[in-house]
C-alpha cells in the first residue's frame, strides 16, 4: 500500500490523475493537464507537492568529515546558508543517490534525498557514521513544497516582504522564516531550470502552506502541477532522475553532471570512478520526427550498438521535439547523429545537443523576479 | 475510486478501448476516458490507414503523449474504413477533451459482429473499473 500525503484528498479535489512513484500515490497531472503544467511553469509558476522526498538531520563535530567521506562535491567548502547538490556514491562508483546538502552550521546539517531510496538512504548513513554524528530521520515529519516559474518570487515576496528575498541567491536558504503563519525553511533550489523554491515545513502544516501559496499566487498565475510536468521541466532543464541517468549500478563517470563531483578529496566510489573515466558517457539528444522511440530503445552510432535510452519524453518547450537522455559506451560530441532502434525495430535519427536543452531562469539575479 | 464516464451505448475491451456498432458488421474505435485521463496530455496520434487490415489484439494505432507512446489495440478483426485524421492530426488533444465523441480513431470494416458480441457491456466494464480500485 503506497503512502498519502496530506494533500492527497486536495489533489483529488483537483482531478489529478494519481500514480505511484517511489512507494508514495502522487498526482501525475491535474485536470489542466501536463502541458499546461509545464507551460506555465515556464512562464508564471507551478506548485509541487513533493512531501514524497526525504529529510535528515546530521549534528556532530564529526560530520563535516562525515561528508566528505560520504559525499562527492566539495562539501568543506561550504558555508552557514549554503546548500549544494551532491553524489552519494557506491565502492563501485555507482550513485546510492543523489542529494541536496544544507549547511545551518558546521556541527548541524540536513540533507535531503529521493523518495523511493530514502530508507537505503538511511541504512547507508548509519552504517558509514563514526565519532561524534547523529542522523535523525525527519521525512516523515517534514512536509515539502517546490514553487517554481518566474513569478514564484513575486509570491513569496508578497507573504515574507521584498527585503527578505533580495539577496537570496542560487542554492542559498533561509533556515526559518514564517511565511502565511507556517514556519518554514525556504531554499532557492529546484528542479525545473527555473527560479524557484523548495520550501520546508512540518508535514501537519502541508495543506495550511499549499492554500495559503494556491491564494496569495492567484494573480501571479499559480498553478498545481504533478509529477509528469516535473519530469519534463526536469529533463529540459538537463537535470538527472535517479534509478534512469545515475543509478547504484553504473559508475557516475561521463555525465553532465561531473560539476558535482570534486576529486580533489577522498570519497566513497573515487578509485572506482577513476577506473571507469572514458567508459561511459550520458547525453541529451533531440529526436527527430514527432514520436518518442521509448525507454531502453537501442542507440547505434554508424551502424554499431553502443548504449540505450536512459529518459525519454517530449520537449515541450522546444516546440514539443521528443528528447531523450542516451547513455553509451563511445564519447560523442554536439551535433553528432545517432540512429536510435525501439524494440518494434523502429529507427529513429537523434542529434547530441549541449546540456541543458532549456536554459531557464534559476540563476538569474533575484532581483530580477521581484 | 474516481469517477470515469461509460457511456451506455458502447462496448469496452479490457484495454479500455471503446467500440460503437455503426450497423452492418461496422465498428467505430476510440479510447475510453479511463484510458484518457492515465495517458495524460495527447500530442500526436499515428493513426492506421483506409484498407489496412488489422487483427484483434494486434496495435491499431499509437498514442503519443507528453511521457509514453500507448499502442491502442484492436478488438476487431476487419479492414480500416475511415480514420480520424482529419480532425486528430492537428488537434490530438481532442482524444483528452472528447474521447467518446470528437476523439474518435478509427472505423473497421468485419465479417460478422462476433468479436463486438465478446466484448464488455458498460455494466461489466464499470466493474472492471471498480476493481482496478482507481
Amino acid at each position: 500500500m503506497s503512502q498519502k500525503t496530506p494533500l492527497f484528498d486536495t489533489h483529488r479535489e483537483l482531478g489529478a490523475t494519481m500514480g505511484d512513484f517511489g512507494g508514495w500515490n502522487m498526482p501525475l497531472w491535474y485536470k489542466t493537464g501536463q502541458l499546461k503544467e509545464h507551460v506555465a511553469t515556464r512562464t508564471a509558476c507551478g506548485l509541487f507537492d513533493i512531501c514524497h522526498m526525504g529529510e535528515f538531520i546530521v549534528t556532530g563535530n564529526d560530520t563535516l568529515a562525515f561528508w566528505d567521506h560520504l559525499l562527492t562535491n566539495a562539501v568543506t567548502s561550504m558555508t552557514d546558508g549554503q546548500a549544494m547538490y551532491n553524489f552519494m556514491l557506491n565502492e563501485q562508483g555507482g550513485v546510492v543517490d543523489d542529494c541536496i546538502v544544507y549547511r545551518f552550521s558546521a556541527t548541524r546539517w540536513m540533507l535531503v534525498v529521493n523518495a523511493g531510496t530514502q530508507d537505503g538512504d538511511h541504512e547507508w548513513l548509519k552504517a558509514h557514521a563514526t565519532g561524534d554524528v547523529k542522523i535523525e530521520n525527519i521525512g516523515p515529519a517534514t512536509g515539502k513544497l517546490d514553487l517554481q516559474g518566474p513569478t514564484a518570487p513575486k509570491v513569496i515576496a508578497k507573504l515574507v516582504g521584498r527585503e527578505k528575498l533580495a539577496d537570496l541567491k542560487f542554492f542559498r536558504f533561509i533556515p526559518e522564516i514564517m511565511i502565511g503563519g507556517v514556519k518554514c525553511l525556504l531554499s532557492r533550489t529546484g528542479y525545473t531550470g527555473e527560479v524557484g523554491f523548495e520550501i520546508y515545513c512540518p508535514m501537519g502544516d502541508t495543506k495550511k502552506l499549499w492554500d495559503i501559496l494556491i491564494t496569495v499566487g492567484a494573480e501571479f498565475g499559480i498553478t498545481p502541477a504533478g509529477l509528469g510536468a516535473r519530469d519534463t521541466l526536469r529533463l529540459e532543464a538537463g537535470l538527472p532522475l535517479h534509478g534512469h541517468e545515475i543509478a547504484p549500478g553504473i559508475p557516475a563517470v561521463g555525465t553532465p553532471w561531473e560539476f558535482a563531483i570534486n576529486y580533489e578529496h577522498e570519497f566513497i566510489g573515487k578509485g572506482a570512478l577513476l577506473a571507469n573515466k572514458g567508459k561511459l558517457f550520458v547525453y541529451p539528444v533531440i529526436v527527430e520526427g514527432r514520436r518518442k522511440p521509448g525507454a531502453h530503445a537501442h542507440v547505434l552510432a554508424d551502424g554499431a550498438a553502443c548504449g540505450e535510452v536512459v529518459s525519454d519524453i517530449l520537449a515541450v518547450s522546444l516546440d514539443k521535439k521528443p528528447a531523450a537522455f542516451i547513455r553509451t559506451t563511445r564519447e560523442l560530441k554536439s551535433g553528432d547523429t545517432v540512429t536510435i532502434q525501439n524494440e518494434q525495430g523502429t529507427e529513429f535519427a537523434a542529434k547530441v545537443m549541449d546540456n541543458p536543452l532549456w536554459k531557464g531562469t534559476s540563476r538569474k539575479k533575484m532581483d530580477a523576479f521581484l | 475510486m474516481a469517477n470515469y464516464l461509460v457511456p451506455g451505448d458502447l462496448r469496452y475491451s479490457k484495454t479500455h478501448e471503446w467500440i460503437k456498432d455503426l450497423g452492418g458488421n461496422k465498428f467505430r474505435v476510440g479510447i475510453s476516458d479511463y484510458a484518457a485521463k492515465h495517458i495524460g496530455d495527447v500530442t500526436y496520434v499515428e493513426l492506421p490507414q483506409v484498407d489496412d487490415e488489422i487483427g484483434k489484439e494486434e496495435s491499431g494505432c499509437v498514442i503519443e503523449t507528453v511521457k509514453s507512446s500507448e499502442d491502442v489495440y484492436n478488438s476487431i478483426t476487419g479492414k480500416v474504413i475511415a480514420e480520424n485524421g482529419d480532425i486528430l492530426n492537428d488537434n490530438p488533444e481532442t482524444i483528452n477533451n472528447d474521447c467518446y465523441g470528437e476523439g474518435w480513431l478509427y472505423e473497421i470494416q468485419a465479417a460478422s459482429a462476433d468479436d463486438f458480441k465478446a466484448l464488455m457491456s458498460p455494466a461489466d466494464y464499470e466493474k472492471f473499473l471498480a476493481e482496478l480500485g482507481d
